[in-house]
């Protein structure tokens, strides 16, 4: 069955800075400290970022190939207007993005995010991202300091309506070195309303602020929700019982498959996170073969199909 | 360098020490899956990496090696991973005081 996955991002240094990757193995220092284990922050910090040298997305590729993706969303998280030390500008991730897409004629599609406090140039490079550089969405990473629903992204939504393209919102935890208290996704509920043309996609639906999601998903028929993220569930769970659960709730016409490539390359590849859904007795076992089809391509192509369509140039 | 079984015992109980729950009633072998089997996690395989370190008294950083933990899946993945990591340490020098997992 075709697979596309929702949520990936390239492994590189280039667009995820070293402090957001420095305050994530924070938490796996503490858990691993808490186990009477010395402090290896050092150590971990470089096993993360040997599994962060993937800048054209060829290692990307060849995981997909062997877990039978076909396709994958890129999706580009502005952190560079909160976070300093980031190694490109926003405008030079998207020019490098699309050397990617060009690189793998028909493997991905581009979301490009755009922190809104850039202004008028932010909007701009965002429009040029879907006329000229061949971009599908727009991402959106409120735990940078902002609402999914404050008036200063109105203008993005305004664009992507006229082009009729989707919105991915970042849902839930992240790196510590950014908000949480604006990754709920209620404050996405006014942004939805007000911009009904507009799909939304609540990632991590599946296992941040479930509940939400759900009843986001339910009752606004422009929202629609990811389950990227579900393999840290797997060490605990290696049945997957939370996307079981997703996949129970009668909306399978609004969920998603993801995996939040490379942020679970410590824990394995691409066919490893697919097996837990798939494989007998899987948290996929008991859908239809046709609600099968819709969470793992026909949800997202759905989204996409509307959309101006524009070669990268 | 040689191994004998029981290197294979000590990887064994290694790994055993970092079972927790219900996964503690699963009986261990080679072919056990670390992570479906076992319940391991990336955080577990890390602390599992980190006291196999302190076990033979090892310093991968230092010493160069850079282990793909994504890459072990199963029990006997581990244990070859672990032979390899050791006689690339004796290679470089190690003692075999440090080797034999005296200081634990």
């Amino acid at each position: 069955m075709k697979i596309i996955d929702c949520h990936c991002h390239i492994a590189s240094e280039e667009y995820i800075p070293l402090s957001f990757v420095e305050g994530s193995v924070a938490n796996m220092a503490a858990a691993l400290s808490a186990q009477g284990l010395p402090d290896r922050t050092k150590t971990l910090t470089a096993m993360f970022l040997n599994r962060m040298q993937d800048p054209l997305g060829d290692s990307l590729v060849l995981e997909m190939d062997a877990a039978g993706i076909a396709k994958s969303l890129l999706l580009i998280a502005d952190f560079s207007y909160r976070l300093k030390d980031c190694k490109l500008t926003i405008e030079e991730s998207f020019v490098r993005h699309r050397e990617v897409l060009k690189r793998h004629p028909g493997r991905f599609e581009v979301f490009g995010g755009v922190d809104p406090r850039w202004g008028v140039d932010g909007i701009s490079l965002f429009e040029r991202s879907l006329t000229e550089f061949g971009f599908r969405g727009l991402k959106i990473y409120p735990p940078c300091g902002f609402s999914p629903s404050d008036p200063i992204l109105f203008p993005y939504y305004e664009l992507c309506a006229a082009h009729r393209v989707p919105v991915l919102a970042h849902i839930g935890p992240t790196s510590p070195v950014l908000d949480f208290s604006v990754s709920s996704p209620f404050l996405l509920d006014e942004a939805a309303r007000r911009f009904p043309s507009v799909n939304f996609i609540l990632a991590h639906g599946a296992v941040s602020f479930v509940e939400e999601c759900v009843m986001m998903c339910r009752y606004r028929p422009n929202v629609y929700l990811d389950i990227s993220g579900y393999q840290a569930t797997l060490g605990y769970d290696p049945s997957a019982t939370a996307v079981k659960q997703i996949l129970s709730q009668g909306i399978n016409h609004k969920v998603l498959f993801g995996t939040d490539f490379p942020v679970f390359r410590l824990q394995g590849e691409q066919k490893d996170f697919l097996q837990p859904l798939l494989r007998e007795n899987g948290a996929m076992e008991e859908l239809s073969e046709k609600e099968k089809s819709m969470v793992l391509h026909e949800n997202v192509e759905r989204l996409l199909e509307n959309a101006v369509s524009v070669v990268a140039a | 360098m040689e191994f004998d079984s029981k290197f294979d015992i000590q990887i064994m109980d290694l790994i055993a020490s970092g079972i927790s729950g219900k996964f503690k009633k699963v009986k261990i072998s080679g072919e056990t899956n670390l992570q479906k089997e076992l319940g391991i996690d990336s955080i577990g395989m890390l602390a599992l990496v980190f006291r196999f370190e302190e076990l033979f008294a090892i310093d991968m950083a230092k010493l160069g090696i850079n282990v793909n933990i994504a890459k072990l899946k199963t029990v006997n993945d581990l244990i070859q991973a672990a032979r390899d990591i050791l006689s690339r340490a004796h290679a470089e020098g190690y003692s075999e005081a440090g080797l034999t997992g005296s200081k634990v």
